[in-house]
Parts: C-alpha cells; sequence; structure tokens
C-alpha cells in the first residue's frame, strides 16, 4: 500500500520537477548562448545590454544576431520535437520522426529547385517553396494512406517512399548542377547562419498549433491503445489522424522553411523526453519541446564557438549527436523484438 | 481525477507565462533594434559629406565619402581592391591565409570572416566596416543584414564571366573613389593581354579545353567560363563553345571532342584523371601524344578572377606553352 502511494505520488510531481529542471537548464544554456560565438561577449554586458542600463558595444551583434538566433532554436527546437513526439504517437513506431514520412524531404526538394533551377529569384521564394514542398509531401501521404484507412503501418511505408522518390529528386539536382551543390547542402543540412527576427517572425504562428497539439494530447493517449480501443472510446482514428498529422506538418513545414531541414530533433528529443517521462503526451509534448530547444540551441552555440570565424550548421551537429544515437536506438529496438 | 486535472492547469499555466514572457522579449529587444539601427546611421556619416550612389546587382547603394575599411566577401574583389591600392580589412578567406597571400602577393593584415559560403556577419560587424562587396550568387540571402552593418554592393564574382569580372572591377573603383587609377588600369589590362596574346600566337585552328580535376568529376570550362572567356581573348578557340559555363564529361565524351591543349586545375588527393591514365582512350588523345596536357593552380585558374589574376594567368600560358616566334 505504501509503495503504491509513493509511485502515484512520484508519478504525480515528476513531470513537474523535469519541466522545471528542464526550464532551468534552457535559461542557462540561453545565457551561455549569448555570449558564444566569434565576439565573446561577457554575462556582465549582456545583462547590462538586456536590462537596458547601458548597451555595450557589442549590442548590434547581440541583438541582431544573437536573440534572434536564441528564439529561433528554441521556437524550431520547440516545433520539431513536438511534432516529431505527435508523429511517433500517430504511427505508434518510435523510430517515426519528420524525415521518415517524407515531409522534410519533399521540403528539401522544393528548396533544391529553387536553389538550382531559379537562382535569380527573390529571397522570399526559398522559405515559401520549402513550405509548400512541405506541405504536397503531406498531401500526397494522405491521399495515398486514406485508402487503408490511415493505419500507422501503412503511413510510415508510404511516407519512406515518399522520402525516397524526394531524396532521388534532390541527387538529381545535385548531380545535374554540381556547383549549386555547396549551398544546397548548406540548406538541406541546415542551420541558423544568416537567420534574423524575420525568421522569428516566421517562426511565431507555429506556436498556437503547437498549443493545439498539447490540447489535443488526452486524444493521442487514446489513439496510442490501437485502433480498436480507441474506436470503442469513441474516437474517429482516421479523422483524429488527419487531423493531428496536418498540424504537426504545418509546424514542421514552418520550421523547416525558416532554418532549413534539419535532422533527428524531432527524432531524438521525442525519445529522450519519453525516457524521461513517460509516454502520457500531457508532459511527453512539453518536456519534449524543451529538450528539442536544448538541443537545437546547444548545436548552435557548439556550431558558432568551435572554430569561429567559421560555424559550423547546426544541423551538422545535430547529426554529429544524433547519429549514434539513432544507431543506438535501433540496436535497442532490434533487442526488444 | 480532480487533483490530476488541477496539476495539468498548472502546468498549462506554465506554458503560456513562458511564451507571454517570450514575446514581450522578443517586444522589447526589438524596439532595441529599432534605436541600435539609428545609432549605426549616425556613426555612419562622415565629414567629407560626398555621397555617391552605386548600382548594383540587388539595387542602389548610397555611399558617404571614401570608404577606407572594406570587407570582401569574394576573392575577385581582394584581387581588384589590392590592384587599386587597397588593403581589405576583413575577408572571406576560408581560414586560408596562404591562398591570400598567393593572391595579394604578399603578407597582409586583415581579419578573417569565415568562409565564403557562410561569412560570419558577427566578424564582419564588429569590424565595423565602410563598406562590404558580396557576391550576387552566395550572399543575396543575407543582403539585408550586411546592409544593416554597413552600405553594401553586390556584385558578380562567382558566377561572372571574364567581361563581368572586369565591369565588377570599374564598379568598386567608383565605389572606393578611384575610377580615374582603374580607367589607366584597365587600359594597361587590355595591352597587356593583347601583348600576352601576340606573344602566345596561338595556332587558330587548334583547340583549348581547361578542367577541373576532382576525385569523381572531371568539369570542363567552356567558351562562356571566367577562363574559358580569358583564354579566347588570349586567342585560344575553346574546344567546347556553348553558353552554360561547365560541362561535366566522361571519358568518352573527352576522347570525341579531342582537344589539342588539356589544362587541368587539380583538386587536392584522389582524382578521377589517375584511373583514366591508364585508359588507351586517354592515351591516344592529343594532347598527351604531343605531350600538351598541363597542370595549371587551381586557385589562380578557377578562384581568384581578377585583373591582376587575368594577367597572372596570361603569365602562366605564356610559360607553360612557351614564347611562339
Amino acid at each position: 500500500m505504501r509503495i503504491s502511494e509513493q509511485t502515484t505520488l512520484n508519478k504525480k510531481r515528476r513531470p513537474l520537477v523535469l519541466l522545471f529542471i528542464l526550464t532551468g537548464l534552457l535559461l542557462l544554456l540561453s545565457a551561455v548562448s549569448l555570449g558564444v560565438g566569434a565576439v565573446y561577449i561577457s554575462p556582465l554586458d549582456i545583462i547590462a545590454d538586456l536590462a537596458g542600463t547601458g548597451a555595450s558595444s557589442h549590442a548590434f551583434i547581440l541583438h541582431e544576431y544573437r536573440l534572434p538566433r536564441l528564439y529561433i532554436a528554441m521556437i524550431a527546437g520547440a516545433g520539431l520535437a513536438i511534432a516529431g513526439a505527435v508523429l511517433q504517437g500517430i504511427l505508434r513506431n518510435p523510430l517515426a520522426s519528420p524525415d521518415v514520412i517524407g515531409v522534410t524531404k519533399g521540403a528539401g526538394l522544393a528548396a533544391v529547385i529553387v536553389i538550382v533551377l531559379f537562382p535569380e529569384s527573390p529571397v522570399f521564394w526559398l522559405p515559401v517553396s520549402a513550405f509548400l514542398g512541405a506541405s504536397a509531401a503531406a498531401a500526397a501521404l494522405m491521399l495515398f494512406a486514406h485508402k487503408n484507412g490511415v493505419k500507422p503501418a501503412t503511413l510510415a511505408l508510404i511516407g519512406i517512399a515518399l522520402g525516397a522518390i524526394f531524396q532521388a529528386g534532390i541527387e538529381y539536382f545535385m548531380i545535374k548542377f554540381p556547383d549549386d551543390v555547396n549551398s544546397t547542402l548548406l540548406w538541406l543540412a541546415g542551420s541558423l547562419w544568416g537567420r534574423g527576427w524575420e525568421q522569428v517572425w516566421m517562426l511565431l504562428p507555429s506556436v498556437p498549433f503547437a498549443i493545439a497539439l498539447w490540447l489535443l494530447s488526452a486524444k493521442l493517449d487514446i489513439l496510442n491503445l490501437g485502433d480498436d480501443l480507441a474506436t470503442g472510446l469513441g474516437q474517429k482514428t482516421k479523422q483524429l489522424r488527419y487531423v493531428l498529422l496536418s498540424l504537426s506538418v504545418i509546424i514542421i513545414g514552418m520550421c523547416v522553411a525558416a532554418i532549413g531541414s534539419i535532422g533527428f530533433i524531432g527524432l531524438i528529443a521525442p525519445h529522450v523526453a519519453r525516457k524521461l517521462t513517460g509516454s502520457r503526451h500531457k508532459f511527453l509534448l512539453p518536456v519534449s519541446a524543451l529538450i528539442g530547444a536544448l538541443f537545437l540551441l546547444g548545436a548552435d552555440s557548439l556550431g558558432r564557438g568551435l572554430f569561429p570565424p567559421i560555424e559550423i550548421p547546426a544541423g551538422i551537429v545535430t547529426a554529429v549527436i544524433g547519429a549514434p544515437y539513432f544507431l543506438y536506438l535501433l540496436r535497442r529496438e532490434g533487442k526488444k523484438a | 481525477m480532480l487533483k490530476w486535472m488541477k496539476t495539468g492547469s498548472v502546468k498549462g499555466t506554465g506554458l503560456l507565462l513562458a511564451i507571454a514572457v517570450l514575446l514581450a522579449l522578443a517586444g522589447c529587444s526589438s524596439t532595441q533594434k529599432a534605436a541600435d539601427s539609428e545609432n549605426t546611421q549616425g556613426a555612419g556619416q562622415t565629414e567629407g559629406g560626398n555621397t555617391k550612389t552605386i548600382t548594383h546587382e540587388m539595387g542602389e547603394t548610397e555611399i558617404e565619402g571614401t570608404p577606407k575599411k572594406i570587407v570582401a566577401l569574394e576573392l575577385s574583389f581582394v584581387d581588384s581592391l589590392n590592384t587599386l591600392g587597397i588593403d581589405a580589412a576583413g575577408i572571406a578567406d576560408d581560414e586560408k591565409k596562404e591562398m591570400i597571400a598567393k593572391l595579394v602577393g604578399k603578407e597582409t593584415d586583415y581579419t578573417s570572416v569565415g568562409t565564403r559560403e557562410q561569412p560570419n556577419l558577427e566578424v564582419i560587424s564588429s569590424l565595423q566596416p565602410d563598406l562590404i562587396i558580396a557576391d550576387a550568387e552566395r550572399h543575396k540571402n543575407v543582403y539585408e543584414d550586411l546592409q544593416k552593418i554597413a552600405p553594401t554592393i553586390v556584385l558578380k564574382s562567382r558566377e561572372s564571366t571574364y567581361q563581368e569580372n572586369l565591369d565588377a572591377f570599374s564598379t568598386i573603383a567608383q565605389a572606393v573613389g578611384k575610377e580615374e587609377e582603374a580607367k589607366t588600369r584597365l587600359a594597361e589590362h587590355e595591352k597587356t593581354i593583347e601583348e600576352t596574346k601576340a606573344k602566345l600566337k596561338a595556332d587558330p585552328n587548334a583547340t583549348i579545353l581547361p578542367a577541373v580535376v576532382r576525385d569523381t568529376s572531371f568539369q570542363a570550362h567552356t567558351s562562356s567560363s571566367y577562363d574559358g572567356e580569358l583564354l579566347e581573348h588570349l586567342g585560344f578557340k575553346n574546344a567546347i563553345q556553348q553558353e552554360e559555363p561547365y560541362a561535366e564529361m566522361n571519358l568518352e565524351q573527352l576522347v570525341e571532342i579531342d582537344p589539342d591543349i588539356l589544362l587541368l586545375a587539380n583538386n587536392d588527393g584522389k582524382l578521377i584523371t589517375d584511373e583514366w591514365k591508364n585508359n588507351p582512350l586517354w592515351k591516344n588523345l592529343k594532347a598527351v601524344k604531343n605531350g600538351q596536357v598541363y597542370d595549371v593552380d587551381r586557385d589562380l585558374w578557377t578562384r581568384f578572377r581578377g585583373v591582376a589574376s587575368a594577367e597572372a594567368i596570361g603569365a602562366d600560358m605564356l610559360k607553360m606553352l612557351g614564347e611562339n616566334k
């Protein structure tokens, strides 16, 4: 009796403590991130500047580059992580992620086409095309999955197939236009270089969609029980999946449009979160969001601070950290099966 | 159940609060930002007062006075500035100091601003330059950001032809107030190229093909490429006459074109031609049989691009092929 009481108590308290700790970590990392880069800014200067008690000589760098990048890393990291967590929920597959269902690859193909075929196009074409590419990929996914009642396995398989087709397209353009390979690869890797307030405003509209997903967390929990049980509990599983998928794709599309098709965040953050807090989406989503934000912010700060003045794109850092973790995951899943 | 909902709503408010704080911070700093840009504008006004408007690839930029601190984001701009007797304060040098030393012919004191692909905006802004020269292809996405730091002109370098490159040189001269010097220098340049052409006295029936060789590709530079066009000016007919500046090719295509002279700008490390050299097809190439295959410096031939570099390429040709009397 005592033991069971204790566990219920733990279960209730732990997520809140966890959220508190993660928020603290995020604030700490934000402070570090604002100081790190080719130009070092001391914590005192940062505080003085943000409090408005005297602008340091680094005010321009702080306000034009570091602050917007901080916000972008937080919002995009959180957005990709939430979308990843929801996708893993919908597909009931722990290896699902924005990359796996072909959405980021769709965005990538659209962006590559703009970079390679329309080099003279206005600057805003790139994010717009990336968003449209992601949406088109999602539309194709839902269209093909519709017949089979949008079952998780069908979604995953069709997503992988679509992703392969888009990847083939991307590679075609890269081989055909080898001179643009550098800029294409940079975009595909995903980077926060050269991103500013414009991208912050571009990302802010994704916040309400993320909140909407969080409000649907109870339904996600039910969906996780399996289609039969969920239907028994009065859920229209097909429609529910469409709604959840659309919301996630909108978030992914915005993130990818702003910073390029950055990988691994949507895969790894929800995983770590699930380990820390279990699979109740009410807590899983916010914990994922915080971990995603920490991950991207850490990756960007690292890329910026490692070899100044050269910046390593954040997407490459996330891949370097993410790929080994992914392999570890595969091994573990393999053992389970 | 009740307790459960309570914790949920507490957390919900927490989340909303966090977002509110985030938004407030963003709003606060964007007003700060406006104040900052006013400050920098004020600082930008120099005593000279003579303003000129430079027309470039992305519009018009007003430059006040004569820029002293200049940041060059492509190598040809460094060449142009150097030709005009100006040392750039900041260079996107891909962290290769020795490449810049080779380009300007001496060790110069400058700050590296990172790679040409992704120049470090923070470092550029910390230099507080008077003028930034950026590339039309690589840097169009950060044009607005650069413009906030200092007056920025965007010119063709990476995707430029020989003629466009000379035009860019004139525009840079205009921006730094050295139009007269530039005119004299360009006339001199034309003369040098003509003289080199006369000395080389290329066979009008012979064809030439410059190419960049990498481990997996052989990229021919056609008559529309920078080096191809320059070679045409030096009297050499390119083996591939077409609008597209570059053409990827395999050994069979090369055999079909069979140029009289092959100029290979080799990458470091393993090369696709290492394998080709054992192939009878390669040994049968006219250029190979007649000993007319030359290795050229990749930096000078395909990366630098500028008035002085073009002349250096001419000198290179003379050294390799010898004077033809």
